[in-house]
């Protein structure tokens, strides 16, 4: 209770109210900006906070994170082009509605939906967290290598085009990882002579040049692209009737946005498409989705805020990301000098509440931005590309260049973002790549440890049961997107 | 799409269709994997034995190594993945199939020499430069906002990093008025 209380004042400091809303209105615009994106913009601030305390820094980043979330739906609804992925599912009957003339309504119903799903899965992260870190206490190194190896088997079943080319890009990312001295050893690992490398490759620099140059370079290619805006006067919040109708749309949905986003590598895109068709299925008039009806709205809007709390469940408890923007919350932790994982909840309790109060404080957040802000956010739409790109180029630029004043990483950026710009166009996604490099220091270090413990042998890992069920799981995880993709050929064959 | 591959008698076929046995680009993609990997693997090779004191139970190379195995075989299995995951192999051939345009290729020239110029012109004129060309170059006719854009802009940006959060902003050309 005390940590809780302890959590909650540090968040009380003007400073660090100004900066959650800042984060929230971050969030929100990014969140609204077709191309933007939470992971883009925490990438993109991740060095700026070097000098922020550090509870702030973090609550700030999980307060865009939520807003990001639903900052995508505004643009889904007005103008059938979701601001960010997790909204996808938003416009398959928020933008037919706003054709029908009810865009505040439409909009209404998305923040409403968000905000429930929000505080539904923050009260699971409350509980939930310590429960999770108290059971991973008794891990050994052998449990915890066998758990970072679900987490990044989890990859090939994450949102992307194709499951081994997300597996791919988790391999790339450990192995940039490995690059700098090894700690264990002293040995250093492909520097190529290069001096800059022996600290190895930063992951700011790669995430700022994957997630905003490789989308600089997209975007340059729709430069002229002109999108057609629907415009909503205001915000007409859903009536208790109507809400009451919904209700266990809005809370079946949130329910399972939240333990998708517990899972490791799920992210919120998978929950809103996964509430949606349940929802759908559900429904007593499915033949109404894609219409414009309410359910189709609600469902994919709450569980994608859930799953933004979900995630950060295994993110704070074991120090396993539960999607690419957590994985760079995590970041975010260990750049600060955290280090994630169930000593994080231990050692700093007040840290974790902090979080989940800044979490609760931007859900109420982005309620404020809907009310009364959701006209003047749709308004962010009409920045010309010509000029916001730019400046995303600027940012992208300090932010490498000031991480530690080295001309290399920049280079290191503008290379990633060249790489990634490739890699997205062969439907290779940068996400896996991310939780790749944030979780490779973790999965050699643990690797290493299990081996010295068990004196070189490999197969004595087998002797722990909770090894043997993540194991399990890990050839579940890998072996299900072939499985379906086998059994899709062969009825196609058929 | 299974058809389509059925009925195609040339072994490299055009890559939105793919190949009788492999997908031609996923096949050039998979032997870059390959030779990158194989490359890391021979300078894992080169790692220095660690001391004495720790022994075999500790080698550098065991995890990369591992790693590179791993993603060779993944990489070899990326030209047959249109055969047991037809529909999205096809997205991605759609992605594809629009060619890079000019403007990306000049884009991405302009970043590189944006990039080895900052340092000569300093943070400062790097950003003027970077808000006056962009714009121009994609084609903004604008000129008056261009202007105040690459004015503007800049000047927000020093104020708030450099005056506010006092992070460093390299000279550069500008040392010559200090």
């Amino acid at each position: 209770m005390d940590a809780i209380i302890q959590g909650f004042t540090l968040l009380l400091h003007f400073e660090n109210i100004l900066l959650i809303f800042g984060g929230v209105i971050i969030g929100v615009i990014v969140g609204a900006l077709p191309g933007l994106s939470s992971p883009m913009a925490i990438a993109l601030l991740l060095p700026f906070t070097i000098g922020l305390d550090p509870v702030a820094a973090i609550s700030m980043m999980a307060a865009l994170y939520c807003a990001g979330t639903f900052g995508g739906s505004i643009t889904a609804i007005l103008i059938n082009a979701p601001g960010a992925p997790p909204a996808v599912a938003t416009a398959f009957d928020g933008y037919p509605m706003a054709k029908k003339g009810q865009p505040g309504r439409a909009l209404g119903l998305a923040t409403i939906a968000s905000v429930i799903g929000g505080i539904f899965s923050l009260i699971i992260f409350i509980f939930a967290t310590p429960l999770l870190a108290s059971v991973a206490l008794s891990f050994g190194p052998v449990e915890y290598f066998g758990l970072s190896l679900f987490a990044l088997s989890m990859l090939a079943s994450m949102s992307g085009k194709s499951s081994i080319r997300n597996l791919i890009a988790g391999c790339v990312g450990v192995l940039i990882a490995t690059m700098g001295v090894h700690l264990a050893t002293g040995v250093e690992r492909f520097d190529f002579g290069i001096e800059e490398l022996t600290e190895g490759i930063h992951f700011v620099p790669v995430l700022i040049g994957l997630f905003a140059m490789s989308e600089l370079l997209t975007q340059s290619q729709t430069l002229n692209a002109v999108i057609q805006r629907m415009s909503a006067k205001s915000l007409k919040l859903p009536s208790w009737k109507e809400l009451n109708q919904l209700k266990w749309c809005i809370l079946r949905s949130s329910g399972l946005g939240t333990f998708i986003g517990v899972l490791p590598a799920e992210g919120s895109t998978v929950a809103a498409m996964m509430g949606y068709n349940e929802a759908k299925r559900w429904s007593a008039k499915p033949e109404l989705f894609g219409t414009g009806c309410a359910e189709g709205i609600v469902a994919p809007e709450s569980a994608n805020n859930a799953a933004a709390g979900g995630a950060m469940v295994p993110t704070l408890a074991l120090g396993i990301p539960g999607s690419g923007t957590t994985a760079l919350i995590l970041a975010a932790l260990v750049m600060h000098g955290f280090k994630p994982g169930p000593y994080l909840i231990t050692e700093t309790p007040h840290l974790v509440y902090a979080i989940f109060g800044a979490m609760l404080i931007a859900n109420f957040g982005f309620l404020g931005i809907g009310l009364v802000g959701a006209k003047v956010f749709s308004y962010v739409t009409f920045i010309p590309k010509k000029f916001l790109w730019p400046s995303v180029f600027v940012f992208s630029l300090i932010g490498s260049y000031s991480f530690s004043s080295s001309m290399f990483d920049v280079w290191v950026m503008l290379l990633s973002g060249i790489i990634g710009f490739f890699m997205m166009r062969n439907g290779f996604s940068p996400a896996p790549l991310v939780m790749g490099l944030i979780l490779g220091p973790m999965v050699e270090e643990t690797f290493t440890q299990g081996m010295v413990i068990h004196d070189s042998s490999f197969f004595q890992f087998f002797e722990s049961g909770v090894f043997l069920i993540f194991m399990g799981l890990t050839v579940m995880s890998l072996s299900s997107p072939f499985w379906s993709n086998i059994r899709k050929a062969f009825k196609s064959k058929k | 799409m299974a058809l389509k591959i059925k009925n195609n008698k040339s072994k490299f076929a055009p890559e939105f269709t793919g190949a009788n046995l492999f997908h031609k680009k996923d096949l050039q993609i998979s032997l870059v994997l390959i030779a990158v990997g194989s490359f890391f693997f021979y300078e894992a090779t080169k790692f220095p034995a660690p001391g004495m004191i720790l022994g075999d139970t500790i080698n550098a190379d065991v995890f990369p190594k591992i790693l590179v195995v791993l993603l060779i075989f993944l990489s070899s299995i990326i030209p047959f993945e249109f055969k047991f995951a037809a529909a999205k192999i096809k997205k991605i051939d759609e992605d594809r199939s629009n060619k890079i345009q000019t403007i990306t290729w000049i884009t991405l020239a302009m970043l590189i020499i944006i990039v080895f110029c900052s340092s000569f012109l300093g943070t400062i004129l790097t950003m003027v430069t970077t808000c006056l060309v962009f714009p121009i170059v994609w084609g903004e006719k604008r000129y008056l906002a261009v202007a105040i854009y690459s004015l503007l802009f800049p000047l927000a940006v020093y104020l708030l990093f450099n005056k506010v959060l006092s992070l460093y902003f390299q000279p550069g050309l500008l040392k010559i008025f200090q």
